[in-house]
């Protein structure tokens, strides 16, 4: 006999039990077919990936991400000097959004993940996991740093024809670190904060 | 098949760590976030919220979002001028792409939200599966609307050459990003769960009325 545990589905409410110890990758809601549960990795990879991605939004703060020139003019921009020229022009609420979820909302859910999860895989339970956890459920749905890249890319051909443009290095530094924070947040599973076992090693 | 849900065991969900709890909860055991069988007062929110998107997407379509000064003098360009700008400049694929993000997404979203909120008022439960799958879609693309707020912080923090060419934040950046923000918000207030409860609520009718008579 398999230990089972009753949970509902978030997106319809039907109630559905879950084997304790999940032998199957995912579960699915059988009347919606909404992801129940999905298996993560183990915390020593994500807190690898975590720490890169960290690593990799240092140089981001200050490397330029585009180089224009225009008529023997020229003019270089990092990410953050992109949007402080916004918050001059005295459109401060539009750059504190877009640095917030282009930029420092994903930065954070690396930094609450790694304080979730280093004193996990060093054997104690920390103190407060509940609320940091709760913060980074709520960045997740404002994170946008997949957009903020697509977006670079969309300005990078708009001033093609406005120039000569060299690509930065900061360009390229901004596409790991998206790619490192990704896979940091897609092998994280919520659940296995939230298991017995997890928590009493 | 016949599905049991959480209201007709008199259970309640913590929608952050998953924990089933019986209704007298109020706080979840577990992890410390407050507990409800729904999300409260879903319905007059996400009314609210989808409402004061259309109010600010007008000026947002209207405004120009960034202004060019350049030796040529001023211009001014709205969302669509810069959709038809690339169209006709051989760049039809980021022509779509800001299309799609600027125009398409933000009405499909608010269209999808009245749509589920209608479902929800009229009991329509045959279509409560139609409205998850358009529910997850919006949830999904809602931030992508995003994207021509993004790009043009880019290209005003960028394009600063005094009196050559120097672009400026246009007005309706501003409206747009709200309206946007705004959506986001309405997408997370609206409990798509609430779709699927008006069959309890039609079986619990024809339970205790068999005749059919009904008195409110
Ligand atoms: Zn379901």
């Amino acid at each position: 006999m398999i230990e089972r545990k009753e949970t509902a589905c978030r997106d319809c409410g039907v109630i559905v039990s879950l084997p304790l110890h999940p032998a199957s990758s995912q579960y699915r809601c059988p009347r919606c077919n909404a992801l129940l549960y999905r298996r993560g990795q183990p915390f020593g990879y994500i807190i690898v990936m975590a720490l890169t991605s960290l690593v990799l939004f240092v140089p981001l703060t200050f490397l330029p991400i585009l180089d224009l020139n225009i008529m023997g003019l020229h003019a270089s921009s990092s990410l953050f000097e992109a949007l402080w020229m916004v918050y001059r022009d005295g459109y401060g609420f539009i750059a504190f959004v877009s640095m917030m979820t282009g930029l420092l909302i994903p930065v954070l859910m690396i930094l609450l993940l790694l304080m979730i999860l280093v004193p996990l895989k060093m054997g104690y339970r920390p103190t407060r996991v509940a609320l940091w956890f709760r913060l980074y459920e709520k960045m997740r749905e404002w994170g946008m740093a997949e957009v903020y890249l697509v977006a670079i890319v969309v300005a990078i051909i708009k001033l093609l024809g406005m120039g000569t443009l060299h690509i930065g290095p900061g360009f390229f530094v901004f596409i790991f670190f998206f790619l490192t924070y990704y896979i940091t947040t897609v092998w994280f599973n919520p659940e296995d904060i939230w298991f017995d076992d997890a928590l009493d090693h | 098949m016949r599905w049991i849900t959480d209201i007709e065991r008199g259970r309640q969900l913590c929608l952050h760590c998953r924990k089933l709890h019986t209704l007298d909860v109020h706080v979840c055991d577990r992890c410390g976030s407050p507990v409800h069988q729904r999300i409260p007062h879903s319905i007059p929110l996400t009314w609210s919220l989808a409402l004061a998107a259309i109010v600010f997407l007008i000026p947002a379509n209207l405004l120009p979002m960034m202004v060019v000064q350049s030796i040529a003098g001023e211009d001014a360009g709205t969302i669509m001028d810069g959709v038809i700008y690339f169209l006709e400049h051989g760049e039809a694929g980021i022509g779509i792409v800001i299309f799609l993000a600027s125009i398409f997404i933000p009405f499909f979203k608010l269209t999808v939200l009245f749509y589920l909120l209608l479902i929800v008022h009229f009991k329509w439960y045959a279509r409560a599966k139609l409205g998850l799958k358009l529910f997850r879609i919006i949830h999904f693309i809602g931030k992508w609307s995003m994207l021509d707020i993004f790009v043009v912080a880019l290209m005003v923090g960028i394009v600063q050459f005094k009196h050559l060419a120097t672009i400026v934040t246009g007005p309706a950046a501003i409206a747009f990003m709200m309206a946007v923000l705004i959506t986001m918000f309405a997408t997370e207030t609206f409990d798509p769960r609430l779709m699927f409860d008006t069959l309890i609520k039609l079986q619990e009718e024809k339970h205790s009325h068999p005749q059919g008579s009904s008195h409110d």
